[in-house]
């Protein structure tokens, strides 16, 4: 297998956006592209994620991008995979990289539904979900996650103040980075107070729905050295599933997919969980960042509560979790997500995460899941 | 293979659709292909009594399409009785968490627009 890097990354703001979906994408990749100091042709293939195309009119968007990068004859591929598309999008980009079939790719992600309204993005997200069972008996997002963090309180004796602190951290972090959709501080009362969404939590519990789009482009390791411009390494990959629906999981507190993928990843990078500087953890409820920080193997279950009320999880702790601000207050354009945590993580690991730094961070982990954790990929990188 | 209507109706009789796996007997919910314990094929259906404990829910107050008129509610995820599954639904009438802890006794009560319907038993 060839070694893979990340050569470039670009993003455009997350929040409402007035662009198209198509026009957020080309400029996101675009500015990969100039990031990475390279000519479009050189891109071999783009893997595009991407949920809701049809709320902006346009599915079928890899040639549509490619015509408009001046590509066309390249080849793309559209990837769903819910929340987790841009991780998922992403894995593909390395498979095929390592696997020696281009020497760079395109990875982008982006979503483009704030102009839909609330009531049609819960309606529509609850699509994502073992829709049968869940969605088609009243099941919102909110209301999954929420049953988790009933659960979770039950089991461990974790209280809704414990989990506003995971959103008073991120959106401390948000507030350094120019890019995030809410770059509000806030505090634990305004969490407590805020308006009940799907009890137990409330909506700073929950992340915003964005517009947004992320790229990067992805190469090996021998293009990365040729191109002369700052790269990081890719050392580590993994996937995996869980029962599609709440009901059917052993422990509804444990995501399976983020330990089987979290794992392999792991053991393909030679680290341990204790290894890793900084992670850009799935946190679409705050509930989602405690259950995380436990699964990916830096706290014990049970204890995720406990760290964030001491502080390990904050830029500056011994694990911070987010430090760009998560998708509680960076945002949350879902098919963009997981390829955006990509983009910090390369930010980090170069020198341009400016304010939010996490200071002689190494190595750099991502974490995206689609729905309730059904499908889920990790990345580790190191920079170069 | 049982379908989804199947399973909908056995609700509506207050009852769980499950299917049995001829192997290693695992008991799993009916729309099961495979045996997720033993890779098995040729689950055969089984019907148990849809009574049990409430596992973990949620109070809805901003709710998808089709739920609008129905807040406050919560959606249930209730543990069966005497067998390892769980089944989720909708519950009418629950305002606060104080109105409905976890392990509370609640039965499946049928199946209509809103999914399998469960009440307090």
């Amino acid at each position: 297998m060839e070694k893979v890097c990340v050569l470039g990354a670009g993003s455009t703001p997350y929040g409402k956006l007035g662009e198209s979906l198509v026009e957020m994408i080309v400029g996101a990749s675009a500015g990969a592209i100039e990031d990475a100091g390279i000519e479009p042709r050189e891109i071999g293939a783009a893997y595009i994620s991407n949920v809701f195309g049809i709320a902006d009119k346009q599915v079928h968007l890899g040639p549509v991008i490619m015509s408009r990068l001046g590509i066309p004859e390249r080849p793309s591929l559209s990837i769903e995979s819910a929340c987790g598309s841009g991780s998922v999008s992403f894995r593909e980009a390395y498979a095929n990289v390592a696997a020696g079939f281009y020497d760079a790719v395109l990875v982008t992600g982006a979503e483009k539904v704030t102009h839909t309204g609330t009531a049609w993005t819960t309606t529509y997200f609850a699509y994502c979900s073992d829709f049968f069972y869940e969605g088609s008996a009243g099941a919102s997002f909110p209301g999954l996650f929420a049953s988790m963090a009933r659960a979770y309180m039950s089991e461990y004796g974790a209280t809704e103040e414990d989990f506003a602190r995971v959103a008073v951290k991120n959106h401390d972090n948000g507030m350094l980075n120019p890019k995030a959709h809410l770059r509000k501080k806030i505090t634990v009362d305004d969490v407590l107070s805020s308006a009940v969404v799907a009890s137990p939590l409330k909506l700073y519990d929950c992340c915003p729905f964005s517009d947004g789009a992320s790229s990067a482009i992805v190469c090996s390791e021998r293009f990365a050295k040729e191109h002369g411009g700052k790269y990081v390494e890719v050392i580590g990959s993994g996937r995996g599933g869980s029962p599609a629906a709440l009901q059917d999981r052993k422990h509804m507190t444990t995501i399976d997919s983020t330990r089987i993928a979290s794992e392999a990843a792991y053991r393909m990078a030679g680290i341990s969980p204790s290894d890793v500087d900084f992670a850009e953890v799935h946190d679409c409820f705050t509930i989602a960042e405690v259950v995380n920080g436990e699964d990916l193997g830096f706290f014990e279950k049970g204890k995720g509560v406990e760290a964030a009320r001491e502080g390990k999880t904050a830029r500056g702790g011994e694990i911070p979790l987010n430090p760009s601000g998560g998708l509680k207050s960076k945002g949350h354009p879902i098919g963009a997500t997981g390829v955006g945590q990509v983009a910090e993580a390369y930010e980090q690991l170069t020198g341009a995460a400016g304010e939010r730094a996490v200071k002689g961070a190494e190595v750099g982990l991502t974490h995206n899941f689609g729905a309730t954790g059904a499908s889920c990929a990790v990345h580790i990188f190191r920079g170069a | 293979m049982a379908t989804r209507e199947d399973f909908s109706r056995a609700a509506e009789s207050g009852k769980v659709l499950a299917a049995r796996c001829p192997k290693c007997s695992a008991l799993h919910l009916a729309m099961t292909r495979f045996c997720p314990a033993c890779g098995s094929r040729g689950l055969v259906a089984e019907e148990v009594e849809g009574r049990g404990t409430v596992a973990t829910y949620t109070i809805i107050t901003v709710a998808p399409e089709g739920f609008e008129g129905h807040t406050p509610y919560a959606w249930v995820v209730m543990a069966i009785d005497g067998t390892p599954l769980r089944v989720s639904g909708f519950m009418a009438g629950v305002a606060s968490p104080a109105d409905l802890p976890v392990g509370t006794r609640v039965r499946v009560a049928g199946h209509d627009e809103r999914g399998v319907l469960i009440e307090r038993s």
